[in-house]
């Protein structure tokens, strides 16, 4: 019997939906809107959301200061005749200093200030200019020319470029490589995960002695950190000493030990083999779950009418393990689409996936704008794969 | 009565003084740990050769990667959490052009200090434009490690003075390898990480010469010359190599010779240092003041202190750094207690130093150079479109 939620209900829900908005809406929507910038945090005229023209005060006095005592130290070196030329440059340049030496860090920049102190700058240049043949080795000569140029990017535009990012990310080789990296990772780890974690978990569900014993030591590859874990297959791996990479060079899986670390192919294939070797028992202990409540019944009575194993599997295990598997499968391929920890301690980034190419961006190069464009790719990807996921697997298990 | 208040206000103005004097203001200072004392007596030494500031160590991670996010986002919060800070050379351009240091020109010319009388390296790696940034903490550069008892007296002569190229030392690490016990010629860093950059640069003498430099570099990886698994090298493997006597030839830093002394399988008396062919990369690191720092004279004190001759003496005796005060590299005090300022490859190779690429985006441009470098060092990609990538990244 559905009916109309109360005020007085609506309050008690009221926290939750706060809660909501401030942890997963906030961050879901300052995110995009840092793609539509050009966000980057080492340069001072993008280190913000500038959507109207602002005025970095700070470096502005800061480089006024810097034109003040190159001019005090030239005073004294010029003829006399020069002299107020270069005090009445001076007391303006003091006139700003104390205009702005109070202000907040960013300030908005009106038009008309701007044009004011373009024409600061502009005279500057030009008295730079005038005395450049007279007094070549004035410091205003010789050293103002990159501080005004800097001076002029205090004057800071918007930085709202729309969807520009966006395009770049299209003709993004880097990206699409990264995304190839991600889909390859993630089919082979998540179905040989499947395959291996089925087997597990039928061997698992079986009631025999000791089994307590199987299913404890099944799990320690899980509870074993990832970071840890990722450290024992680079030693395991290592060209020189690891074991690994000797024992799989003997076998002929690959041509030389030091490649499993250094290839892109080699890269690719040990982290497979070591996300499988982490993550089988998880995948083994949701599919036990599921297969836990299949009725025991059902075995009985088809195995009465005659099935084997083969046909007990197919006909009653795997459609009643349905919904325990598309949980399952879901949670390993979101999970693997995202890795990060793995390729970032076994390899430092290589393969690189979207996880590893999005935090180079940002955290390594500064730029958040672009960096979150990858960032909402992969969202946008991630519902896309949850999307098909219910559709083809579940479509019965949401009519239920 | 009015005499004893005045008296009384008197002792009571004065132990104030002292009060406040008592309590010196705390300078925190951002950097690394070291394995040697000497940061820690730099320290020690100034907190004792004043009274209005107490300098106070904070322990950085040692990787160094780890250490500059932890340093950009404390700095881009607007944080004043440290005072001075220790930058690898390569950061200082972004850490400028992001705002989060102090420029400091006008602290130098009060203090009566001359950039050209710091190592040139340092200060320009700090020098954004055209403002300076930074002071030494200690500078670094790559050198040729090579065995004395192994290598022919010619041949060594010829390493030492620098007049050989690249090829030359291939011929050698071919000829010499398996020699005297060792089981490979000549080890470097290839690996793909920053070291590769720095090994690249010397191998194309600062991308004069990309195509030439990057095809030798080829070679000495596709030969015997150089291990199999060269392309997993740092500096640690490089190290691991040289000082058990498995190879003849290493490319490292300084602080390799001390490790020699400590744990090594050979002696330093079997082994010499050389300049590098197309010159040695600068590393080391340099010290700025947080922009947003309460402290900044009590930081330019101590950068000052250890740019002396007194602070620059204690980091050479009790770490082995090298000074960064040019006039301390012929001090006699400083050259006795750092034998490879003895030696005349060494003090060549201090001639020949190289800049890596100085840009706001330095991470960027090393990135692309690693990505462009590595797929050809590893054999999946061609020299001609390696070159073009190259030239890119560094147009960038």
């Amino acid at each position: 019997m559905q009916r109309r939620m109360t005020w007085k209900e609506f309050c008690f829900i009221l926290p939750l939906l706060l809660l909501v908005s401030v942890f997963s809406l906030y961050p879901i929507l300052s995110s995009f809107s840092y793609t539509l910038f050009d966000y980057q945090t080492n340069n001072q005229a993008k280190n913000a959301l500038y959507t109207a023209a602002t005025l970095n005060t700070m470096l502005y006095v800061e480089d006024c200061d810097y034109l003040v005592y190159y001019l005090n130290k030239d005073i004294p070196n010029v003829d006399e005749s020069d002299r107020a030329t270069l005090t009445a440059l001076v007391d303006k340049l003091e006139a700003q200093k104390a205009a702005y030496a109070n202000s907040e860090k960013t300030i908005s920049l009106p038009a008309a200030t701007d044009q004011e102190i373009s024409a600061l700058i502009a005279e500057t240049e030009q008295v730079a200019q005038s005395y450049a043949e007279k007094y070549p080795t004035l410091r205003i000569v010789t050293k103002s020319g990159q501080i005004l140029d800097e001076m002029k990017t205090c004057l800071i535009s918007s930085n709202f470029i729309g969807l520009t990012n966006y395009s770049r990310l299209v003709s993004d080789d880097r990206f699409g490589q990264a995304v190839g990296n991600t889909f390859v990772f993630t089919i082979l780890s998540v179905s040989v995960e499947l395959l291996l974690g089925m087997a597990l978990a039928l061997i698992m569900n079986k009631a025999m002695r000791g089994i307590g014993l199987v299913r404890t030591t099944a799990l320690i590859p899980w509870a074993i950190p990832t970071a840890v874990s990722a450290l024992i297959w680079c030693y395991l791996y290592d060209g020189t000493s690891g074991i690994v990479a000797a024992l799989f060079t003997r076998l002929g899986i690959i041509a030389a030990p030091e490649l499993l670390l250094t290839t892109a192919g080699g890269t690719m294939f040990g982290a497979i083999l070591a996300d499988v070797w982490k993550t089988t028992p998880y995948m083994a202990l949701l599919l036990l779950a599921g297969l836990q409540v299949i009725d025991r019944g059902l075995y009985e009575s088809s195995s009465i009418d005659g099935a084997g194993p083969i046909r007990t599997f197919t006909s009653i295990t795997l459609p009643l393990l349905k919904s325990s598997m598309l949980v399952a499968l879901l949670f390993r391929t979101l999970d693997a689409f995202r890795v990060y920890d793995l390729i970032a301690v076994l390899t430092k980034g290589t393969p690189e996936t979207l996880s590893i190419y999005a935090y180079k961006m940002m955290i390594g190069q500064s730029n958040y704008g672009y960096g979150s464009v990858i960032v909402v790719a992969m969202f946008a990807m991630v519902a896309l794969i949850a999307f098909v996921y219910v559709k083809v697997l579940g479509a019965e298990l949401i009519q239920e | 009565m009015k005499k004893m208040l005045a008296i009384l206000l008197s002792v009571a103005l004065v132990l104030a003084t002292t009060a406040a004097l008592a309590e010196p203001v705390t300078v925190k200072f951002a950097a690394q740990a070291d394995s040697t004392p000497a940061t820690q007596a730099v320290v020690d030494a100034f907190n004792a050769s004043q009274t209005n500031y107490m300098v106070e160590w904070v322990d950085m991670t040692n990787d160094s990667g780890a250490m500059r996010e932890q340093l950009t986002t404390s700095l881009k919060a607007g944080s004043s959490e440290y005072d001075i800070i220790s930058m690898d050379v390569v950061w200082a351009g972004e850490f400028a052009a992001s705002g989060y240091i102090m420029p400091l020109d006008m602290m130098l010319d009060d203090a009566g200090l001359n950039v050209a009388d710091y190592n040139a390296g340092s200060m320009a790696s700090g020098n954004y434009n055209g403002k300076q940034y930074v002071l030494p903490f200690f500078p670094d550069l790559g050198m040729l490690y090579f065995r004395t008892d192994i290598v022919s007296q010619e041949d060594a002569a010829k390493l030492i003075a620098g007049t050989y190229t690249w090829a030359d030392l291939l011929a050698m690490a071919e000829t010499y390898a398996g020699q005297g016990g060792t089981t490979t010629g000549f080890v470097f860093q290839a690996a793909l990480y920053e070291g590769l950059v720095c090994n690249a640069n010397e191998f194309t003498s600062n991308w004069t010469d990309v195509k030439g430099g990057l095809e030798i570099m080829k070679q000495f990886i596709d030969s015997k010359a150089s291990p199999d698994n060269i392309l997993n090298y740092t500096e640690g493997e490089t190290a691991n190599s040289f000082v058990k006597g498995e190879s003849v030839f290493a490319r490292n830093w300084p602080y390799q010779w001390g490790v020699i002394k400590s744990e090594g399988t050979i002696t330093t008396d079997q082994v010499a240092v050389a300049p590098l062919p197309g010159g040695s990369t600068v590393g080391g690191w340099i010290l700025g003041i947080n922009k947003n720092s309460a402290n900044a004279e009590g930081a330019f004190a101590f950068m000052q202190f250890l740019n002396s001759e007194a602070g620059q003496l204690i980091m050479s005796e009790q770490g082995g750094y090298l000074p960064g005060l040019n006039k301390m590299l012929t001090d006699e005090r400083i050259i006795k207690s750092d034998d490879r300022l003895s030696m005349v490859g060494f003090q060549n190779a201090l001639k020949t130093t190289i800049a890596r690429p100085v840009s706001a985006e330095y991470s960027k441009v090393s990135d692309a150079l690693q990505q462009a470098i590595y797929p050809y060092l590893s054999g999946s990609a061609e020299i001609d479109a390696t070159v073009t990538a190259v030239q890119a990244a560094l147009a960038n």
